[in-house]
């Protein structure tokens, strides 16, 4: 039975787009001296390849036929040689190809990571990481794939092809226009090759993704799956898109060995076609037996490309499919604007007052997730904000480091607008100390200055500020010792010192901190909590608190409601307002 | 290690054997194409030997090339044949395999899918499944194909001349030699640059993840540099298997042109002393040529077996995975279930910590059960067990008296209705979602379960209604929604216990009330369990137990463990104040 879902039917591209290799064309264009030295060595592949059958004719008909002997050896030689001279062209041939396609892959891969990293944080919201490392690798792979087998190829056995052609006419016309009268048949069976692979082809990928989807969904929900006694009713509709699957394949199959059985016999059928008439012509004189052998090779290595041409049509559609996705990803420009550089003000160092103007902020439009939110922190001030979870405080934290833009209202420092100052300024001034700590793998002291080198000369002054050093000198190999994958050989706690010991490291005179919310172990709070004086201490903060200590030492608590500030003042203040905060340190922070 | 290899092999066989008509079809085809493959080069022989004394009365060059294109349109017909005979046997096997992996998931249980990862899973389903194919279809016909033409061909050569034919074939172990030597380099080089893939895309994985860092502390640049850094080490690794690559191609034509070279020279030779004919040169060469190309597949044949083997025994693993959760050897199947619940000194454990310890609970037919409790205090996991979704193994489960581990499992998941916490619902139309446990539910069922989970008058919103599709592909329903369909589709069950895990999560205190209230109606005899984090949804239940740390630490009805003022009253205090913040 069918559950009545319908799946996408994913749109197979075509195997040649002209805009899209036009676009692509670009790329080679560093390379064009590769290129040409390719594209001139084919000319000496091909008549390489053309001259041997041509030495085999010379060698019979002057020699073995006529048992002439004595040039047969300078014959060997010269066929010696044209052996190698092809060998060392096609090696560097291949290797050119290569090269370039390894070449144009990493530039290519370069272009895209760039741009990517310039994207705005939005963006990376929208995207799954999945896909974007699908990007970069596997449909970039692709493209090599392409240079491996294809379009270059493709232009070298154009010319081979031309070649033997060209050879068979000029060494008798009339028995060429006998072989070749198998030519239109080749063209009637690669077309229509072509027109049913295509639809084919579509189908396979078609039913693949159902399939997989479905796959997929299975074991996601194998439980409910379990739960309802369905495994019979699921396992049939299983049963039903494998064999959809399975039946799509067949018809490429046959057709593949369709054409590749055409091809053969072809080649055979014109092969008897020598014989028959080549035959005539030798008894006549007409001929030579040389010249039949010769014709008879001729004809094998003008078959070979054609019959793997299955395989380059399905490369070369891989290949206009990732190319159309990494273009698509290149023509995304979710940037952060930029004022332009005249109106560029950086404000005096350190700033003495920030301030939040009725600010307003939606992820997606319309739904705000600030509303007007007013806020100062002067220099030296810590302020922390509290409030329920999903209320904004977060918002807050990353409309200050400019991760996002306002929607309206203004965020100024000494009554510059974040917009008008440089983004890099602004970035080096505010540090950012993120809820959860991201650990890079490398060392410790890689993470702590990020591979900056102007800053690693600090970092164990900034490990020793908030604490990490203790931990770090027990290390076996101290600073120097690997970090795992996001710092899975690190507790919780150690993460977090780090990531303090990062922002302090870059020295910057504003903090803007969200603090984790996941509970550690009374060694590590006492720790964090020391590491957290260390990192505050002389800077202008502003704190997503979550921590009993936090609320009690900060200048100013402002509490942060439905996307509102709804109060703010000192703890002791709004403790004796019994308001919302009053309400909120009883069930946030009071057990802690 | 080659134990392993030979019984992954024979499981594959045996799925072979079952197709064995195909396969014997396939090879006795591939003998007719091949024989007349290897016709043709002969029947060129006897053209140019009889062309060369054209005195003697022999059949015409006519003749001879009408049976060389006969010969040619049988070798292609045939071929057609063989070619299709055995890659559909292939497919159609890997169909079956396919079909047992996913036979094997279906029996499979939640520590299994707890353990593996989907994307594993999948790659085996995917890529494993591919290898085998492969080795089953391109493989199989490639050593038919090889054995048949080295057998036929040197047995003719051998006719011709065995002299030369031993000359000939002179370059072909150096030949086999050499890409055995490059395949090796290759497969060393092939695995750097896999590695070196890897390292890109970790490098890629963990820019993309921590974009936010790199923002914050404008390290776009070093992030850029290290990212061209793993691949420029990428890059070189693939060049160095290009340089293989370059060697391999001319290396192959190379020595197939040598034997050309041999034949020419000592051919040439023989033919002018009259030891073997013209025709006997020409055939000869054709043969040469027929073998260059089995030789240079030898080498992939090898890797392609050792690649089937390899994944064969992946699937093996999947094929073989035993279930924890197990249908008893003599099932009961108990007729009229009232559905009364007592669990005996039950206790659970995933590794060393328990997750449930030593419980003891009487749930009588027909009551409702609140379960309240911190993250992580075995709530969820203790609803699992009654569904036996994990292994009832320490202690007891009895649903009226019978132990549910000796229920046959249909049974037991029929009278069992069961929302889990994370709602999954199906890229179906909501009408198969909600009737999944039902296929014979017809419409006005489905609306009446949709109608006590409160979730019509969101469907009347839909411009499908019903057959609205659900996720991906079609409309994304929102938290609450699909909370309440996977309510409805436990409600459509009709079960005797209905198990409801945090199933509100997503709406707010209000909203789960009314809901709450509206499903309050259809309990009737039913046995309930209700998990929740929010008190206001256990009020209404006869019994309310705490849980944590895997242990009952407080029972009793409402008022009662209001009263006691413990951990039930302190929760109550604080979602009091989590209501008035809400409020504000």
């Amino acid at each position: 039975m069918h559950f009545g879902g319908i799946y996408e039917d994913e749109i197979v591209g075509k195997a040649y787009d002209r805009a899209l290799m036009f676009r692509f064309a670009r790329y080679l264009r560093p390379y064009r001296w590769q290129v040409i030295g390719t594209l001139c060595l084919l000319p000496l592949t091909t008549a390489a390849k053309l001259a041997q059958p041509w030495l085999i004719k010379l060698a019979i008909d002057n020699h073995i036929v006529t048992g002439n002997l004595a040039g047969l050896p300078a014959m060997a030689a010269w066929f010696l040689l044209l052996i190698l001279a092809d060998s060392l062209v096609s090696f560097l041939q291949v290797w050119l190809l290569q090269y370039l396609g390894q070449r144009v892959m990493q530039d290519i891969r370069l272009e895209l990571f760039s741009h990517v990293q310039r994207l705005s944080t939005s963006f990376f919201d929208r995207t799954p990481t999945g896909s974007l490392v699908t990007r970069l690798t596997s449909d970039v792979e692709v493209l090599g794939e392409m240079f491996a087998a294809g379009i270059i190829t493709v232009v070298g056995d154009v010319m081979l092809l031309a070649g033997i052609v060209g050879v068979m006419v000029w060494m008798n016309l009339r028995l060429s226009l006998v072989t070749f009268t198998v030519l239109p048949f080749l063209i009637w069976v690669a077309f229509a090759f072509r027109r049913r692979m295509r639809t084919a082809f579509r189908q396979v990928r078609a039913r693949l993704s159902n399939l997989n989807t479905f796959l997929a969904e299975s074991i996601g929900g194998m439980a409910v799956v379990q739960l309802f006694n369905r495994q019979a009713a699921e396992q049939n509709e299983f049963r039903r898109l494998n064999a959809e699957y399975r039946d799509a394949n067949l018809p490429v199959i046959t057709w593949d060995a369709a054409l590749y059985a055409a091809v053969e016999a072809l080649s055979s059928i014109a092969v008897g076609l020598l014989v028959w008439y080549g035959g005539g012509e030798i008894v006549r004189g007409a001929l030579t037996f040389g010249a039949l052998v010769a014709f008879i090779q001729y004809i094998e290595k003008f078959f070979a490309p054609i019959r793997d041409l299955s395989a380059k049509y399905s490369v070369m559609q891989g290949a206009m499919a990732a190319l159309e996705r990494l273009f698509n990803l290149l023509d995304t420009s979710e940037l952060l604007p930029e004022a332009p550089p005249a109106t560029m003000t950086i404000p005096a160092r350190p700033a003495s007052v920030i301030e939040f103007n009725g600010v307003w902020f939606a992820y997606k439009e319309e739904e705000y997730v600030l509303k007007g939110v007013d806020l100062t922190l002067r220099r030296g001030e810590t302020v922390a904000l509290v409030g329920e979870t999903g209320g904004g405080k977060t918002t807050v934290t990353r409309l200050l480091s400019r991760l996002y833009d306002v929607s309206r209202g203004s965020i100024s420092l000494d009554g510059v607008d974040l917009r008008r100052i440089p983004l890099w300024e602004l970035r080096r001034r505010i540090g950012v100390v993120l809820q959860e700590p991201y650990l890079f793998t490398g060392t410790i002291a890689d993470n702590i200055c990020l591979g900056d080198d102007t800053v690693r000369p600090r970092v164990r002054e900034a490990a020793a500020l908030v604490g990490a050093d203790r931990f770090i000198d027990r290390l076996g190999s101290g600073y120097g010792e690997a970090v795992r994958e996001r710092g899975n050989n690190f507790s919780a706690g150690e993460r977090q010192l780090i990531s303090f010991a990062r922002a302090v490291a870059f020295d910057p005179e504003i903090l803007v901190l969200d603090e984790a919310t996941a509970s550690v172990d009374t060694t590590s709070e006492r720790l964090i909590q020391e590491g957290l004086k260390g990192l505050m201490a002389g800077r202008t903060t502003l704190v997503v608190a979550h921590r009993l200590s936090t609320i009690r030492d900060a200048d100013r608590i402002a509490v942060i409601h439905r996307g509102e500030k709804v109060e703010e003042g000192r703890h002791e203040e709004l403790i004796a307002r019994q308001g919302l905060y009053y309400r909120l340190y009883q069930l946030q922070f009071k057990d802690n | 290690m080659y134990g392993g290899v030979i019984s992954d092999l024979v499981r594959l066989y045996s799925y072979m054997r079952d197709d064995r008509r195909s396969y014997l079809t396939g090879a006795v085809c591939l003998l007719g194409t091949n024989a007349c493959a290897l016709l043709i080069p002969w029947l060129l022989k006897l053209a140019v030997e009889s062309l060369q004394k054209p005195t003697t009365p022999h059949h015409s060059p006519a003749w001879y090339g009408g049976l060389i294109i006969a010969a040619a349109v049988l070798h292609g017909t045939i071929r057609i044949f063989s070619r299709t005979t055995l890659l559909h046997a292939a497919r159609r096997i890997e169909y079956l395999i396919r079909d047992d992996l996913y036979a094997r998931l279906l029996a499979l249980d939640l520590p299994f899918f707890t353990k593996e990862r989907t994307g594993d899973l999948m790659s085996r389903f995917a890529n494993d499944l591919t290898n085998v194919r492969m080795l089953l279809g391109f493989g199989v016909l490639n050593i038919i194909n090889t054995v048949v033409i080295y057998l036929a061909a040197l047995a003719l050569m051998i006719r011709i001349s065995p002299l030369l034919t031993l000359c000939a074939i002179l370059p072909f172990p150096a030949m086999i030699l050499v890409v055995k030597r490059l395949s090796a380099s290759m497969f060393r080089r092939s695995k750097r640059a896999q590695e070196e893939l890897a390292r890109l895309t970790s490098v890629v994985e963990e820019n993309v993840s921590a974009a936010a860092v790199i923002k914050a502390y404008c390290r776009e640049e070093a992030a850029i540099d290290t990212f061209a850094e793993a691949s420029g080490r990428y890059m070189a690794s693939n060049m160095r298997i290009a340089q293989l690559r370059g060697l391999m191609i001319p290396v192959m034509a190379a020595t197939g042109a040598l034997g050309t070279l041999i034949v020419l020279i000592y051919g040439g030779q023989q033919v002018t002393q009259r030891l073997i004919t013209l025709g006997d040169f020409v055939a000869f060469n054709g043969y040469l040529t027929m073998l260059i190309w089995p030789t240079i597949v030898f080498g992939w044949i090898l890797n392609l077996m050792q690649r089937g083997a390899a994944s064969m025994s992946r699937l093996n693993e999947v094929l073989a995975a035993e279930a924890t959760v197990t249908e008893a050897e003599n099932p009961t199947t108990a007729a009229d279930i009232r559905g009364e619940i007592q669990l005996t000194r039950l206790s659970f454990s995933y590794s060393v910590e328990p997750l449930l310890s030593d419980l003891t609970l009487t749930i009588p037919a027909g009551s409702r059960l609140g379960i309240v409790g911190p993250i992580g205090a075995g709530k969820s996991t203790l609803v699992r067990l009654l569904a036996r979704l994990y292994p009832v193994a320490d202690g007891m489960i009895l649903i009226d008296g019978i132990d549910i581990n000796r229920l046959a499992l249909r049974q037991l998941r029929e009278l069992v209705g069961f929302v889990p916490q994370e709602s999954f619902l199906f890229s179906r139309s909501l009408r198969a979602n909600i009737a999944f446990g039902r296929d014979d539910a017809d419409d006005s069922a489905v609306e009446a379960a949709a109608r006590l989970a409160s979730l019509d008058g969101d469907v009347a919103r839909f411009p499908d209604g019903y057959a609205t599709l659900v996720g991906e592909r079609g409309i994304t329903l929102s938290g609450g929604q699909k909370q309440r369909a996977a309510i409805a589709r436990a409600l459509l069950k009709d079960p005797a216990i209905l198990i409801l895990d945090d199933p509100l999560s997503a709406v707010d205190a209000r909203t789960e009330e009314e809901i709450l209230r509206s499903l309050a109606g259809y309990y009737g005899q039913r046995t309930v369990i209700i998990v929740s984090h929010r008190l206001s949804a256990l009020r209404e239940c006869d019994r309310i137990v705490v849980l944590e740390e895997g242990k009952i630490v407080e029972q009793g009805n409402h008022e009662r463990l209001l009263a006691l003022d413990g951990r039930y009253a302190a929760i109550h205090r604080e979602q009091q104040l989590r209501q008035e913040i809400e409020g504000y």
